[in-house]
């Protein structure tokens, strides 16, 4: 689904990202770790062609993600704030959205309802997005990410500033749509979400693949770990 | 207190807006040091020129007569463009430091601003020229202690009118139109409150005690701003962020990909408040023709043609020098969605011509004063339409500057860049290099036709024109998005 050659991104003198190769396969569930500076947004921003690659591409279904956009049709994506318009309310950002993938009101009246318990969109919707908390904003950005059913989605850092009920949500959330056969890619801190959610976990370290082991049992441990001893 | 003043200057110093743009700082400074110059120049010789223009009366009396009108001009000039100083007080509330010294500082702040030195540059040489010599000392001293007094009424004044009238528009029509009946009454003689405000004035000067009426008003505005600012001083705001009117602009969101780029981008301009700033800005632009439309400029082709420029596109000139800038806050959000470069550009297009439009129709009768009006701006409201907005957008892609939606538009240059001075050359030189051509070969009012019938294909071809701004665009994207995201 997803391949990386030869992919690097260099920033100055002081950071640079290197991955030689690597491919997520569809249905994968993959897991991305690594301290604050390891590289995971810069990863998961070249995915998404936010930002060009120094060197290497990144394939989408065969196509590199900066020369064509045909995977803008089937990639849903949340990173950070700036994927929402602040100024609409969350009702009439899902509009948005929804509208480019040919979806009318009533299927986000529908699709709403459905997830109601993630978000109740009817306690805001005369509240424009800037106002909103950053775990309501989060909420948006994640509930817009999956609005168009896509078939790769990408989060970063999503349990971020989410209440405990919201995270057990998503984790159940994410494990479904991974059941129906959604390729995902979701970066985080904590090592226990993400080993009970994920089929893959990839750990980045100051810009360099440095593990990418399948989940099992003994995985929270290998990882507790593995980080553990780096902080030392 | 120290400390409050070290954050402060660190916070101006190292604000990235100051690091980036040079060229605009240096040029503002010119044009404040050439306002200042002017303005002590004025205060020098005003008693030359106020014996000129009225003999039979004494010079000080004169000069407090246009005090009084600076004075009241000095308000409104103040209420759009003076900016108050604003420490971020959120991360202080909580620290040992008195709340006392948190809100005086930014009102002490105040007091070093451009506006009172302007202020003072107009008083002191006068002062120090005509009255110092002239009067006594107790007289001088009352006077000049009044007159200063007055601009720091000013400058506390400005922070009250701000703080509780910003955000209604109508409050601030009522009180620029009561300074302008003032204004007229006076210059038309009907009610002169400005010998009343100079015969106050020297009798202040005069009596020495009753100096302490302007100096109590002084402590009075200043704790009126005090009052308001402690009001303010929490964290949660006083309004509640629910909105109770909310626009729908459905019908537009069924017009596709283009129609919903549309409604989105109308609800940016109705909502954010530097966008909503520039529509009362460019109301301005649209009054221009009441200064150019007369007899010194009806004759001249190229006045008439540069006037006609800005009355046609005031509204998409003053919103779109910043295209693509607005999106500056969630730029990244175009590059994931499914929003072709494409239609991106045609969206804002198809806006610009609408408000082109609008200005178009709205200064057509313009007309009246004389029928050429007509004929020049319907052609430069074509020009406009197909060749200014692809200028404006293809400059548009060079921004890099991250604007913040809530700011006011007012003496505001947050992501302006050296792109946008280059623009204008081509944006006003180009049509006006075509009427040359064509005068040139004494074929003067061809010029305008010919601006007129290259806007006309170009927006017959228009199709072709956001093609090459998209591909700009396409070109310019990541250096863009990375800029916004600073």
């Amino acid at each position: 689904m997803i391949e990386i050659s030869n992919l690097s991104k260099v920033y100055g003198k002081k950071f640079s990202l290197t991955i030689p190769t690597l491919a997520i396969n569809k249905n994968e569930l993959v897991g991305l770790v690594g301290n604050n500076g390891a590289g995971k947004t810069t990863l998961l921003s070249l995915m998404l062609d936010l930002i060009p690659a120094t060197n290497g591409f990144v394939k989408s279904k065969g196509m590199a993600v900066s020369k064509s956009e045909d995977w803008k049709n089937y990639t849903g994506s949340y990173l950070n704030e700036r994927f929402l318009i602040p100024y609409l309310t969350p009702t009439e950002f899902f509009e948005f959205i929804g509208g480019l993938h040919g979806k009318n009101a009533s299927d986000i009246a529908l699709f709403l309802k459905e997830n109601e318990a993630f978000f109740k969109e009817d306690a805001y919707d005369k509240t424009y997005i800037r106002d909103l908390s950053a775990g309501n904003k989060n909420k948006v950005g994640i509930l817009a990410a999956i609005l168009p059913k896509p078939e790769i989605l990408i989060l970063d850092e999503p349990f971020a500033n989410l209440d405990p009920s919201s995270q057990l949500w998503l984790k159940s959330k994410l494990k479904e749509l991974n059941n129906n056969g959604v390729t995902i890619v979701v970066s985080s801190h904590d090592l226990k979400h993400v080993t009970e959610i994920c089929s893959r976990i990839l750990i980045l370290d100051n810009g360099k693949l440095v593990k990418d082991i399948p989940t099992n049992s003994n995985s929270l441990k290998e990882l507790e770990n593995y980080f553990n001893v780096s902080s030392i | 207190m120290r400390q409050l003043i070290v954050h402060y200057w660190k916070e101006k110093v190292r604000s990235p807006f100051w690091q980036k743009s040079i060229f605009l700082n240096i040029l503002l400074g010119f044009v404040a040091i050439y306002l200042i110059l002017n303005f002590i120049a004025l205060s020098l010789f005003a008693d030359k020129i106020l014996l000129n223009a009225y003999p039979n009366q004494s010079v000080i009396f004169s000069f407090s007569k246009i005090l009084f009108y600076y004075f009241l001009l000095d308000i409104v000039f103040r209420f759009f463009m003076q900016q108050l100083p604003v420490i971020s007080i959120q991360p202080y509330l909580t620290l040992p430091i008195r709340k006392r010294t948190l809100l005086h500082f930014p009102l002490i702040r105040s007091v070093f601003s451009f506006f009172n030195l302007l202020g003072l540059v107009l008083i002191i040489p006068f002062f120090i020229k005509v009255i110092a010599p002239t009067e006594t000392v107790s007289y001088s001293l009352c006077w000049l202690i009044t007159v200063i007094s007055l601009i720091f009424i000013n400058n506390f004044i400005n922070f009250f009118l701000k703080k509780s009238f910003s955000k209604k528009p109508l409050v601030v029509i009522v009180l620029v139109a009561l300074i302008g009946l003032l204004l007229f009454m006076d210059v038309t003689g009907t009610v002169s409150i400005s010998i009343v405000f100079a015969n106050f004035l020297s009798n202040v000067s005069l009596s020495g005690f009753w100096v302490l009426v302007p100096l109590a008003t002084l402590f009075f505005f200043y704790y009126l701003a005090y009052a308001l600012l402690k009001n303010n001083a929490y964290i949660e705001s006083p309004e509640s962020n629910v909105n109770t009117k909310i626009g729908k602009f459905r019908t537009l969101s069924n017009k596709g990909v283009i129609g919903s780029l549309i409604g989105s981008e109308l609800k940016l301009i109705l909502r954010n408040k530097r966008p909503k700033s520039g529509l009362y800005l460019s109301i301005f632009f649209l009054l221009y023709g009441f200064i150019f439309y007369n007899e010194l400029y009806l004759d001249k082709i190229y006045m008439l043609a540069f006037v006609g420029l800005f009355v046609t596109s005031a509204l998409a000139i003053i919103y779109y020098q910043y295209v693509f800038s607005w999106e500056s806050s969630f730029f990244d959000t175009f590059l994931v969605q499914k929003i072709s470069a494409n239609n991106f550009v045609a969206s804002k297009y198809y806006l610009f011509a609408l408000m082109c439009t609008v200005s178009y129709l709205i200064t057509l009768p313009y007309a009246f004063i004389n029928y050429k009006i007509a004929i020049v701006n319907t052609a430069m409201f074509l020009f406009n339409v197909g060749i200014s907005s692809i200028i404006i957008f293809y400059s548009g892609t060079f921004s890099v500057s991250f604007i913040d939606l809530g700011k006011s538009q007012f003496m505001n240059y947050q992501g302006t860049g050296a792109h946008h001075f280059i623009m204008m050359i081509p944006l006003f030189g180009l049509p006006l290099l075509i009427i040359w051509l064509f005068d040139s070969f004494g074929m003067k009012d061809y010029g305008i036709y010919a601006l007129g019938i290259i806007g006309a294909l170009a927006i017959i071809f228009h199709k072709y024109c956001i093609n090459f701004v998209s591909h700009q665009l396409v070109k310019q994207k990541y250096r863009m998005a990375c800029g916004f995201r600073e």
